[in-house]
């Protein structure tokens, strides 16, 4: 799937190649390879939902999510496990909405679909909704871009359903079994459906992050003129699995976490698109009437930019993995910075 | 620390007065009250004190009534209603009066072109015999293939060859420098690229900064391009402010000696086919760091709202040096916590 073009000078693709292609890459705007544009975030700013999320980026992007949740009657399911795995993937309601594109277009339900697979990636999400045979929860969630979208606005979206999902809380059960379900009126006394603390065994909300490779680089959050020049661009989701902690010590290390891999996505680079440089020379001078120079000539001329050819390497989808999921890699840091929002 | 996480700011606190309307009723009316003596001449200080407290205190949206007392007369950024004797709000934007005279400053306005302005554009679309150039001004403007330096030796007309071969000149999402030659009935501007100081860019990084209004951004200036001498032995390095917010930073090249030589009379012979190719040269990785510090300056002035000039980016690129020797490892990026750090040494001089 493309991304949306941004239109860049063949002479300004080259320097961006250039210099994120240099050990170690210079970034235009000088941030490290691994360095995140800075960002505020906040939860519960929509009364009306069960859990909501603001985050605004500091170049102007923002995105706004809300989920609310419904009682629904599950199905009668007698037809084995097949049907019920399937029922479960329909509990969740995915709408993504960005301003100037039809919400039937190919990007924005490709957007949708990859931050619905990451969600339902593990199959453990849709257990949280069930109250109990007869009925379950359905989610809602609505991802709303308020911005224009300046850049790829993938990490921006799932970032913010992250915090939205954090702070989603649904009423207490009160009633037992497979009777019809009662709650708590009390939203005080409300639960949330991925509790912070205490045992709470299973996935974390998943994280989908924007990863570039330029050269043998590999680039994270990638600003638009990034993305314009990137060879390969990767969706990574990876979401934190925590695991009954083991009864009676062994605890070495309480800070780390457990991360888990749950899909990867390519994202069609832009770059492919973008027509090549003209070299020095060869402009033509009209009168004499000579016949310009082959352009696509095969042998790349130095500082003359062409349209990088061909897939993606496996030690370079290696050597993201290793960058996201490493310990202490850009995953973990990222997910430490999230567990400061405060939940409203 | 790869990624900051901020809480959200709360909302500036502004004083809380009254609406504009009841601001400018009871100045009058304490005017006609005071119609004799000296009480007067206080008054009117009073006044000019107050408006100058009221100024970006109060932002006005589209269709706000400023006022309806007949006294005051409609500046830019206001209407009148007919049959009436309102003035009203046509922006969103804080309230300015100078006198008697009441303007509407907006908080963020287009670029809107002015005969003789240096501007940087990107082509967007190429016909038949010119090209249409985003400029960051409301409508696209124009670059006639008569108002470029056709490349070629001699000074020669323009041929049917070159309107056939009109995209190796520029094509789409080439970035020109170019003048504004003339204004159009409708506001559209022609530009011109009939100088050696003007044509295509290379060799450097974009920055736009347009439509920030508010007093930051680019303004109009002295010198719009200068060339700055960079610490880190990163040699010379070319910033060009385009009027309408558009920003070039690249690597200064010495200019051909002999195309200076050639004095204005015989310009056309020294455009070499090198003009409008888009082939950068070879530059150092010190020269892409002090770029990308520049950029980050710039950005930060933007951020923080402060204007984009010669003075203000020279001297915020040595206090980015300065700040970049205390923590060597992550000297470039001024985004958040020393961004702010940078603009509270411009402002607080």
């Amino acid at each position: 799937m493309a991304t949306t073009h941004t239109l860049l000078s063949p002479a300004e693709l080259n320097y961006l190649h250039t210099s994120l292609s240099l050990r170690p890459p210079i970034r235009s705007d000088g941030r490290l390879p691994t360095q995140f544009r800075p960002l505020t975030a906040e939860t519960g700013i929509l009364q009306g939902t069960n859990g909501s999320a603001c985050v605004t980026f500091s170049d102007g992007a923002e995105a706004i999510v809300g989920v609310k949740a419904e009682i629904e009657r599950t199905p009668d399911s007698q037809s084995g496990d097949e049907e019920e795995k399937k029922a479960r993937g329909d509990w969740v309601e995915i709408s993504v909405e960005i301003p100037s594109q039809r919400d039937d277009d190919a990007a924005t339900v490709f957007l949708g679909e990859m931050l619905r697979e990451a969600l339902l990636g593990d199959g453990e999400f849709a257990k949280k909704l069930r109250i109990n045979r007869r009925f379950h929860w359905r989610l809602h969630i609505d991802i709303l871009l308020l911005s224009p979208p300046l850049s790829y606005p993938l990490p921006l979206l799932s970032l913010t359903t992250h915090l939205a999902l954090l702070a989603t809380r649904l009423p207490k059960l009160k009633s037992e079994g497979d009777e019809d379900p009662m709650f708590d009126d009390d939203w005080e006394s409300s639960v949330f459906v991925y509790p912070r603390e205490g045992a709470s065994e299973g996935t974390r909300p998943p994280i989908t992050l924007l990863v570039v490779t330029v050269g043998d680089n590999v680039i994270f959050d990638p600003s638009k003129e990034e993305l314009a020049v990137a060879e390969t661009a990767l969706a990574v989701s990876v979401a934190e699995v925590r695991r009954e902690k083991p009864r009676g010590g062994m605890e070495v290390d309480s800070k780390g976490r457990e991360l888990k891999l749950l899909s990867i996505r390519t994202i069609d680079p832009p770059s492919r698109l973008t027509p090549p440089g003209v070299p020095n020379g060869t402009a033509t001078t009209g009168t004499e009437g000579k016949p310009a120079p082959n352009l696509s000539s095969e042998t790349p001329v130095a500082g003359v930019w062409k349209a990088p050819l061909g897939g993606t390497k496996f030690a370079v989808v290696d050597g993201i993995i290793q960058a996201v999921l490493e310990k202490g890699g850009v995953a973990d840091e990222v997910l430490d910075g999230l567990d400061g929002v405060e939940l409203a | 620390m790869p990624i900051t996480i901020l809480a959200p700011r709360p909302a500036p606190q502004r004083p809380l007065s009254g609406p504009a309307v009841s601001g400018l009723n009871s100045d009058s009316d304490s005017e006609m009250d005071s119609d004799s003596g000296g009480v007067q001449i206080r008054s009117a200080k009073r006044r000019r004190a107050s408006a100058d407290e009221d100024e970006g205190d109060e932002i006005l949206t589209p269709g706000t009534i400023i006022t309806s007392n007949p006294q005051w007369m409609r500046g830019h950024g206001t209407y009148v209603l007919p049959n009436t004797t309102s003035i009203t709000s046509s922006l969103a934007g804080t309230l300015t009066k100078t006198n008697k005279l009441l303007s509407v400053r907006p908080l963020r306005a287009r670029y809107t072109p002015e005969i003789g302005d240096l501007v940087v554009g990107r082509i967007v679309e190429v016909q038949a015999k010119r090209w249409r150039v985003d400029v960051a001004a409301s409508q696209l403007a124009v670059l006639q293939i008569s108002a470029i330096n056709l490349p070629g030796g001699i000074l020669r007309k323009r041929t049917e060859t070159d309107e056939l071969q009109i995209r190796s000149f520029f094509a789409e999402g080439d970035l020109v420098v170019a003048e504004i030659q003339q204004l159009h009935q409708d506001g559209a501007a022609s530009l011109h690229t009939r100088s050696l100081k003007y044509g295509k860019l290379r060799n450097g990084v974009f920055v736009s900064v347009s439509g920030t209004g508010g007093g930051s951004g680019v303004v109009r200036s002295k010198r719009q391009v200068w060339t700055l001498e960079t610490a880190n032995a990163g040699g010379n390095v070319g910033v060009l402010l385009g009027v309408n917010g558009y920003i070039w930073i690249s690597k200064h090249i010495e200019s051909d000696v002999a195309a200076e030589a050639a004095g204005i009379n015989r310009m056309e012979e020294s455009v070499s086919s090198k003009v409008y190719s888009s082939q950068n040269d070879d530059i150092e990785p010190a020269t892409m760091r002090e770029i990308a510090r520049m950029k980050s300056v710039i950005l930060a002035l933007v951020e923080h709202g402060l204007k984009v000039d010669e003075d203000t980016v020279t001297r915020g690129y040595h206090e980015a040096v300065e700040l970049g020797r205390e923590t060597p490892d992550d000297d470039l990026y001024l985004g958040g916590e020393k961004g702010k750090r940078l603009a509270a040494t411009l402002t607080g001089r």
